[in-house]
């Protein structure tokens, strides 16, 4: 009838020692142990309801035990509820699992994290009676399946996990659907004409806001588990760019999750496991989509496009990293507007085309592919600095070409010179086409023309630079950058004010400056030519060409 | 031919009790000479009757209380409608004292026998106590046990119509249940009353046990009492300047709350988290006694004016001014027009989450954890982060928190100096000052003194004697938010104090604990000014009336009390719930009180009758908190099973407007002087 059996008493008492306990003693000391054991329990649920629990715990326990002055049970204390099991066979026999643990094996584990430090979080309830739907309320078809009142289920327990916000949202049985739809098309058909439709119907569709999160998770997971299939991480990318044009999606929250994905699809090691994937395809595809996302985000984010550029040019600048990341860099920062290239790509190119140069000689290296990966990498360079160059040549056409050069020295700090060297350049050494000095002398000679009158604003300018050379702030620099192009332009041609007193002192500051960078000049200057001669001319607008011609 | 049969009766009992034949010898000599000396008496035919009855059944006593009551259950079930609910109202004390009936006597195994054939009946009522008699396995339990001794020591009281009354008589005579009778006669006071059965309603009070039996309860709850708020209050002066308020001002008014409650959606919408800061600075101070402050309130009027039997602290002026402001600045709320709730939620409490409390303001949060620290969140400071950096920065400060880099950089102020579980936190009215409670224990011994080698002490009604004799210090503790620092430390309870609260003008407080009693400081005295011993139980929480003249105490013995400060005694006892009272509030205008109990049950109390007004059902768990808006014109509850519901004081229908929240167990709720609506709970992970 009762909870402790006489039975129970014996075999309590044979596994403390105790064997020849009476069947009366254990009759008369039974009906005790039920009687202390429910009043101690009884104790626990008053210190579990001033816990403001509903569940008792092992510390429940031991207060009610401390309540009575006993010693507590030592070692159950957990601040979870037991779990507990049913025996198998019958139906209210409950036991905790308690598994023998090898001590070795817990000594040697690492330790565990640190579980998280309480914190409070504060929102809206209701307001004036209504309650939001924020996502820190349940929506309204979750509070109706409440009411019926379900039961908890014991959950096996996990490792502690950082409690967000409890967003819980109710995918209709249509998203699943499209969802999974999407999923197998981008993954295992990505070239059919059916997958195209899929795209634009991501870029077009108005009801998918809801799937966004869970794109965004698929995209981060499956970029960085299938860097070799190229296909798929072409497919990915695909997809992220339909959902970006859609006009009905907002990406924003959702682009911290997004950006390290597409960076990777820039600029890693490799993309892909067979050569005929033609990842220089994928890369190119990536820095429009990262620039597009750059442009439409970076108002809402500031910070954005500098960690992106933080990030490109640290895989530009680094020799160690592959050619083709340092391709995939380049190309980034190239789609990122000629601004970016001036005052990133620029200033670093010169040494960089020292490293590469032996890269594309049939002497310096050996293997094709990697030869071939290097006229990649200048291909891009030749494209970033021309299209850099066709940006001025449009803005000034007036000034074009000391425009650029001067940017291009900008961190030799030599703008004044650089004129005169490419003069010297031009004069010395003629085995560049023809075209190149076209390009290059008009101005050239326009400004030895002026003489002085061209000296002075250069001079003035070198100054200026030099704070921004400084920084590579992509915004503050070139709006700075700008603002100095105009005061260069005004004084340079309306203003001789100072002309007598600024003359000595820039005549001796170029002579200084001149001898110290004369072999870096000429270095940098013949490369430049060897690489950018042709090109470059081809990014010169066709009237400007025209003209010069 | 009587005679003998009176003999041979007499004589059978006597055996029956275990005299020895030498014994019934001499007795047997003893009669038989009375008899031959003395005339034979003439004995009523119908008490011989009885007699031979009850000899011949006491073969079998535990047969003849089980049959006795089968009998009974089936008449009661079997009775008119019309009587029905009367008279089943007095099968669960028969029920209970049968089955100790049988304990006492020895018969163990019989005695569970009956208790599991006829439990399911009293299952819904009295499904608690039943659990604590099922641990009754023999007669040194019942003599040991608090709940039992005093169910045998003391008379159920039982309101009965008189025909229902004589109904139930007639028949224990005419079925000669001696038993039954017996036992209804021991344990049962009726209380018949005339006229038509009362309605099912109110058939609880059968159950509850007070020390004193129901005489002494009526004495108490006839006593006066002053519930009217204070004269001279913030409130009055209101009323008077809002007098001279013109008609334009007033719109004003109206106009500023418009907005006030435009900036409050505003902060919502975009999940602002400092709208309450915002408010902070403004209404950092004393709550006062709320009341409607309007003229147009009805209750204004009614609510007699009392004078405050404790010397009040004085307040500061620019205080004054700032509560007039707010009080001003009122939302009126009614059915019509709820509250807004603005509601801090714990994360990663990790279970340990005993208490939270809430400024008047709402810009500070405490909580209390089961592992004896008490922190403390500034929400005016969190506010002025997040607004200035976002949540980046925010994650960031969290992780450095984690790595614990910079105590500095903690969100919280974490006091530490309690050794034992905090079980509640309460901030003084102007925000400056904390209380916690805790089960604090300073040396304490883990003598084997359990169980207790003596039942005696337990039998004299001194139940705590064998234990306390240990030396055991609880220890309310006062903190400054200002030093943050531990300022005093009140010793005084002997075991954990479940409950402690500040008065509505600070400096006093009261707290409540396991040993039964309450008791009211003030902050300047290490030494309790009144200790209110009464309770049998548990004393769960406390709440002090508006006027500061009574505080309220809920107790596990299903009572609630309220006592006299002055006096220090017992003025009221509230009985109905049926199980332990875990939450009260005081309405503003003093006339009601609200209780809530493990059951989910909500009390309204009229204080000066000191009767149930109407039970609020609706809650399916806990209520863990209660609260009455600025005016007192709703009421809302927090409970365990997650919701938060607001219920209609003055229509007193049912009419409910609740709001649900899956995720969070509601500890706390309370108003602000504008009536805002904080809330505050654990978030507890979905399953």
């Amino acid at each position: 009838m009762s909870v402790v059996q006489k039975e129970t008493i014996e075999v309590i008492a044979q596994s403390i020692g105790i064997t020849n306990l009476s069947p009366d003693a254990a009759l008369a000391v039974a009906p005790d142990v039920e009687y202390r054991v429910r009043e101690i329990m009884q104790e626990a649920i008053k210190c579990m309801r001033h816990s403001k629990r509903i569940v008792l715990t092992a510390e429940d326990v031991d207060a009610a035990l401390k309540l009575r002055n006993v010693e507590p049970i030592y070692g159950f204390a957990s601040n979870d509820p037991l779990r507990f099991k049913r025996a198998a066979g019958h139906h209210d026999l409950f036991y905790v699992n308690d598994c023998d643990l090898e001590l070795k094996n817990i000594t040697e584990a690492p330790l565990p994290r640190a579980p998280l430090d309480t914190s409070v979080l504060v929102h809206w309830l209701a307001i004036e009676g209504v309650q939001p739907s924020i996502p820190e309320n349940p929506p309204a078809e979750a509070l109706a399946a409440s009411s019926d009142g379900k039961k908890l289920e014991c959950k096996e327990e996990g490792p502690p996990i950082d409690i967000k916000l409890p967003v819980k949202h109710v995918l209709s049985r249509e998203l699943q659907l499209y969802f999974d739809k999407i999923i197998e098309l981008t993954t295992h058909k990505s070239g059919t004409v059916l997958f195209k439709e899929a795209l634009r119907s991501l870029a077009t569709d108005s009801g998918l806001h809801p799937l966004l999160p869970y794109f965004t998770c698929f995209v981060a997971d499956e970029v960085s588990r299938n860097l070799t299939k190229f296909d798929l991480l072409f497919a990915l990318m695909r997809v992220v760019w339909s959902v970006l044009q859609n006009q009905h999606i907002h990406l924003e929250p959702y682009l911290h999750q997004l950006m390290p994905s597409i960076l990777t699809c820039l600029v890693a090691k490799r993309l892909g496991n067979r050569l005929s994937d033609n990842h220089w395809e994928l890369r190119n595809f990536t820095a429009n989509l990262v620039a597009t996302i750059c442009r439409r985000f970076g108002h809402v984010y500031h910070n954005l496009q500098p960690r992106v550029t933080r990030t490109l040019l640290h895989a530009f600048l680094d020799p160690t990293k592959a050619l083709p990341q340092h391709y995939g860099a380049i190309q980034g920062l190239a789609a990122l507007g000629p601004r970016v290239v001036r005052l990133l790509i620029l200033p670093n190119l010169l040494p960089y085309m020292q490293l590469l140069e032996p890269e594309m000689q049939l002497e310096g290296q050996k293997n094709e592919i990697k030869r071939q990966e290097a006229w990649r990498v200048y291909g891009a360079l030749l494209f970033a600095a021309g299209q850099c160059m066709h940006d001025h040549l449009k803005k000034f056409p007036s000034l074009p070409l000391p425009m650029t050069a001067s940017t291009l020295k900008l961190d030799k700090k030599v703008a004044t010179i650089l004129s005169s060297e490419i003069l010297i350049y031009k004069l010395s050494c003629k085995r560049k086409a023809d075209m190149d000095n076209l390009l290059q002398q008009p101005p050239l000679k326009k400004l030895s023309g002026d003489g002085s009158m061209g000296a002075i604003p250069m001079n003035s300018m070198h100054g200026n630079m030099q704070g921004v050379a400084g920084g590579y702030n992509a915004d503050g620099g070139v709006s700075g950058m700008t603002q100095q192009v105009q005061n260069e332009n005004t004084p340079g041609s309306s203003s001789t004010r100072g002309k007598a007193d600024s003359q000595a002192q820039n005549a001796s500051l170029v002579l200084a400056q001149a001898w110290k960078d004369d072999t870096d000049g000429s270095r940098l200057l013949s490369s430049l030519f060897e690489c950018f001669g042709d090109g470059m001319f081809s990014f010169t607008p066709a009237p400007e060409s025209l003209m010069f011609l | 031919m009587d005679d003998e049969l009176v003999d041979k009766v007499v004589l059978r009992y006597l055996k029956n009790k275990g005299f020895n034949d030498t014994e019934l010898k001499s007795y047997e000599d003893k009669l038989i000479h009375s008899r031959t000396s003395s005339s034979p008496s003439p004995i009523d035919p119908q008490l011989s009757q009885l007699l031979l009855h009850f000899g011949s059944e006491s073969e079998s006593l535990p047969a003849q209380y089980q049959d006795g009551y089968s009998k009974l259950r089936s008449w009661a079930y079997g009775s008119l409608d019309l009587y029905k609910h009367e008279l089943l109202r007095v099968l669960y004390p028969v029920f209970i004292h049968c089955f100790m009936d049988l304990v006492a006597k020895g018969y163990l195994q019989e005695a569970r026998n009956f208790f599991n054939t006829f439990r399911e009946d009293h299952e819904v009522m009295h499904q608690r106590d039943l659990q604590k008699l099922e641990g009754v396995l023999s007669p040194s339990h019942l003599e040991e046990m608090e709940f039992a001794h005093t169910l045998r020591q003391s008379k159920v009281n039982i309101k009965i119509c008189q025909y229902a009354h004589g109904l139930l008589y007639k028949y224990l005579h005419n079925t000669q249940s001696i038993t039954m009778l017996g036992v209804i006669n021991e344990h049962i006071h009726f209380d018949p009353y005339p006229g038509q059965p009362s309605s099912i309603i109110d058939d609880s009070e059968a159950v509850t046990i007070v020390g004193g039996g129901q005489d002494a309860v009526n004495l108490i709850n006839q006593k006066e009492i002053q519930w009217g708020v204070l004269e001279d209050s913030l409130e009055d002066r209101l009323e008077k300047t809002g007098g001279l308020l013109l008609e334009s001002d007033k719109v004003d008014v109206e106009n500023k709350e418009g907005e006030n409650e435009e900036t409050k959606k505003k902060s919502a919408d975009g999940g602002k988290q400092a709208a309450p800061s915002k408010k902070a600075k403004k209404d950092k101070v004393n709550v006062a006694a709320g009341k409607p402050a309007r003229p147009e309130a009805i209750t204004t009027s009614i609510a007699p004016r009392v004078k405050p039997e404790l010397s009040l602290p004085v307040m500061p002026i620019e205080v004054e001014q700032s509560i007039l402001d707010d009080l001003r600045n009122r939302v009126q709320l009614s059915s019509a027009s709820l509250p807004s709730v603005c509601f801090y939620t714990f994360l990663n409490t990790h279970n340990g989450l005993n208490c939270a409390s809430i400024s008047h303001d709402g810009a500070l949060v405490a909580g209390g954890f089961s592992d004896s620290s008490l922190k403390v969140w500034d929400m005016s400071k969190r506010g002025q982060q997040t607004s200035n950096s976002g949540q980046s920065d925010q994650e960031a400060a969290s992780n450095d928190n984690v790595l614990g880099t910079n105590i500095d950089k903690r969100p919280y102020t974490l006091f530490r100096g309690h050794s034992g579980p905090v079980y509640s936190a309460s901030f003084s009215p102007l925000g400056d000052f904390i209380l916690s409670s805790s089960a604090d224990s300073t040396g304490m011994f883990f003598k084997s003194l359990w169980p207790p080698r003596t039942a005696s002490c337990s039998a004299l009604g001194i139940p705590f004697l064998t234990y306390s004799s240990i030396n055991i210090m609880i220890a309310v503790r006062l903190w400054s938010t200002n030093l943050n620092a531990n300022l005093v430390c009140y010793k005084g309870h002997n075991y954990p104090v479940w409950d402690v609260q500040f008065s509505p003008f600070g400096h006093y407080f009261a707290s409540c604990s396991h040993d039964r009693t309450a008791r009211v400081w003030s902050m300047d005295r290490v030494q309790p000014l009144r200790i209110m011993a009464g309770h049998l139980s548990d004393v769960d929480c406390v709440r002090w009336h508006v006027n500061c003249n009574y505080i309220a105490t809920g107790s596990s013995d299903k009572t609630v009390r309220l006592w006299d400060i002055q006096t220090g005694e017992c003025v009221r006892i509230f009985i109905g719930h049926r199980s332990m009272i875990l939450s009260l509030a005081m309405s503003p205008d003093g006339r009601y009180m609200a209780s809530g109990d493990e059951d989910g049950t909500i009390m309204m109390w009229d204080l000066a009758t000191g009767r149930c007004i109407t039970p609020l059902v609706g809650h399916t768990s806990c209520v863990w908190t209660l609260a009455f808006s600025g005016e007192g014109s709703l009421l809302a509850s927090g409970s365990a099973d997650c919701s938060v519901k607001l219920w209609d004081v003055n229509s007193s229908t049912k009419t409910t407007k609740s709001e649900e929240k899956n995720s969070d167990t509601k500890l706390i709720l309370q108003f602000s002087r504008r009536n805002l609506l904080f809330g505050a709970g654990v978030f507890s992970k979905p399953s």
